[in-house]
């Protein structure tokens, strides 16, 4: 995990040193405020990482390792619930690439807490969320997806 | 804790009168004549005394979807507020489902509630599983950007908490725990989205969330706790001295999803939508769960926790 958080931490630091180049959003922004200074940093992201690879952040080990974390939870007695759960408001395989954005229109399915409690911790500016039956790695400011691993929940 | 059905004890017909006069409110004049066949009989509707200085407020969850179920609950919140004019919701979380863009929050949020939000309700969010986190910047929940939070409302001796139950970081219990321990509030309120208890067959009780948090609500003197992710209403029997509330089902609902053969049922209503409505006046909170159709499902008073 020290490699993962290694590189969650550049990936941040990159996020945060481009977004301190916008406008501040005031306390009082509106939604449309919001929106525009969420794709102004968007595009500021995919210009910095326009060679962005899947497999970036999750490289082979950290894949091999989230795997094996999350076939702990879902093949334990209430992994097929939790499955359930995540498959809700899930939309099913739709086109994701690193380094676009998030569809939008697109739900963000739930990730459980107690599917969190086996990943590493993220800064707030990243989050997990299952799109079919792919780990998508979020960046929540800018709705660009950072990487991608691709079925990590065991059948 | 003390929980009793006022009406039980005292209830004559005069005092139901009584509390029909009061309240005003067609939904508490409805449950008297009529009940929600699945929601087991209450002994009879306890009004909300809607006085001068009490503090008033509503519960909502699991309601951002954007429906026609969603939009008809809030027109009887709107219908309640011209009678009991609640200053603030608190939502337990799953504040907008799906997508999350500025049409959404539009949809889902500040047009449905929008005679609330013209009337200066003011809504304060906790975070559910399905709600981007970055609603903690939208100015209309009033989470000032944090995940977790505590305010104290003008009226009466009451402090909320609202926490963050998906991402259950260790600085949050760190933080409650300090919070709760300053506080001299009489009530502690804590709401949150993952029931402690629940009898939701879907989910039903989050005992991992609860190892984390019930000490700490024990220890502190909490009287109640809101929460919601199971779509429907329950009031759970008191825990460890603690009233739990699910209120899950502002928009969303899983009918006949409570498994009454949990034993922690006080009262439950799983065919339709529903809110709460809670007045807190000195050492009693009443309060009042009504319906997509008006009607009050459940009803109550409750005693606030006091120091041993």
């Amino acid at each position: 995990m020290v490699e993962f958080n290694r590189r969650v931490n550049e990936y941040v630091d990159l996020h945060r040193k481009l977004e301190g180049k916008l406008p501040a959003l005031a306390s009082d922004a509106t939604l449309e405020e919001v929106d525009a200074h969420q794709r102004a940093l968007e595009r500021l992201i995919q210009r910095a990482r326009s060679n962005a690879r899947q497999g970036d952040l999750f490289t082979k080990n950290i894949r091999a390792l989230f795997r094996r974390n999350l076939y702990r939870v879902f093949k334990a007695p209430e992994g097929a619930s939790l499955k359930a759960v995540i498959m809700e408001e899930n939309p099913g395989p739709i086109r994701l690439s690193v380094n676009g954005r998030f569809p939008d229109g697109v739900p963000l399915p739930t990730v459980p807490p107690q599917v969190l409690d086996v990943l590493p911790r993220l800064p707030t500016e990243l989050e997990y969320r299952f799109i079919g039956n792919r780990l998508v790695l979020l960046d929540v400011h800018a709705h660009t997806i950072v990487d991608i691993i691709d079925n990590p929940i065991p059948d | 804790m003390k929980f009793c059905r006022r009406c039980a004890l005292t209830g004559t017909v005069a005092a139901l009168m009584a509390i029909v006069l009061r309240l005003g409110a067609a939904s508490a004049a409805f449950a008297l004549t009529r009940q929600s066949p699945a929601a087991p009989a209450p002994a009879a509707a306890v009004a909300l005394p809607n006085r001068e200085d009490s503090l008033k407020f509503a519960v909502l969850g699991d309601f951002g979807t954007g429906d026609r179920p969603q939009y008809e609950l809030a027109e009887q919140m709107e219908k309640l507020h011209e009678r009991f004019p609640f200053e603030l919701v608190v939502t337990v979380g799953d504040n907008l489902y799906g997508s999350q863009k500025p049409d959404d929050f539009r949809k889902k949020f500040e047009i449905p509630y929008k005679a609330l939000l013209d009337a200066k309700v003011k809504f304060y969010a906790s975070l559910g599983n399905h709600d981007v986190r970055e609603q903690r910047m939208y100015k209309l929940f009033n989470m000032d950007g944090k995940f977790y939070y505590t305010f104290k409302p003008d009226k009466q001796n009451v402090r909320f908490f609202a926490l963050d139950s998906t991402y259950r970081r260790p600085e949050q219990i760190q933080w409650l725990a300090k919070e709760l321990e300053s506080s001299n509030e009489r009530w502690k309120i804590a709401y949150f989205h993952h029931p402690l208890y629940s009898s939701g067959d879907r989910h039903g009780s989050d005992v991992d969330w609860r190892e984390f948090v019930e000490p700490l609500f024990v220890k502190y003197n909490v009287s109640v706790v809101f929460a919601g992710h199971d779509h429907f209403y329950e009031r759970v029997k008191p825990q460890k001295d603690i009233v739990y509330f699910v209120a899950g089902s502002g928009g969303q609902l899983r009918r006949g999803n409570i498994d009454r053969r949990s034993g922690i049922t006080a009262q439950g209503f799983d065919t339709d939508r529903a809110f709460l409505a809670v007045e807190i006046s000195a050492d009693e909170m009443f309060f009042n769960a009504i319906s997509r159709e008006g009607q009050v499902v459940d009803s109550g008073v409750i005693q606030r926790r006091k120091s041993e």
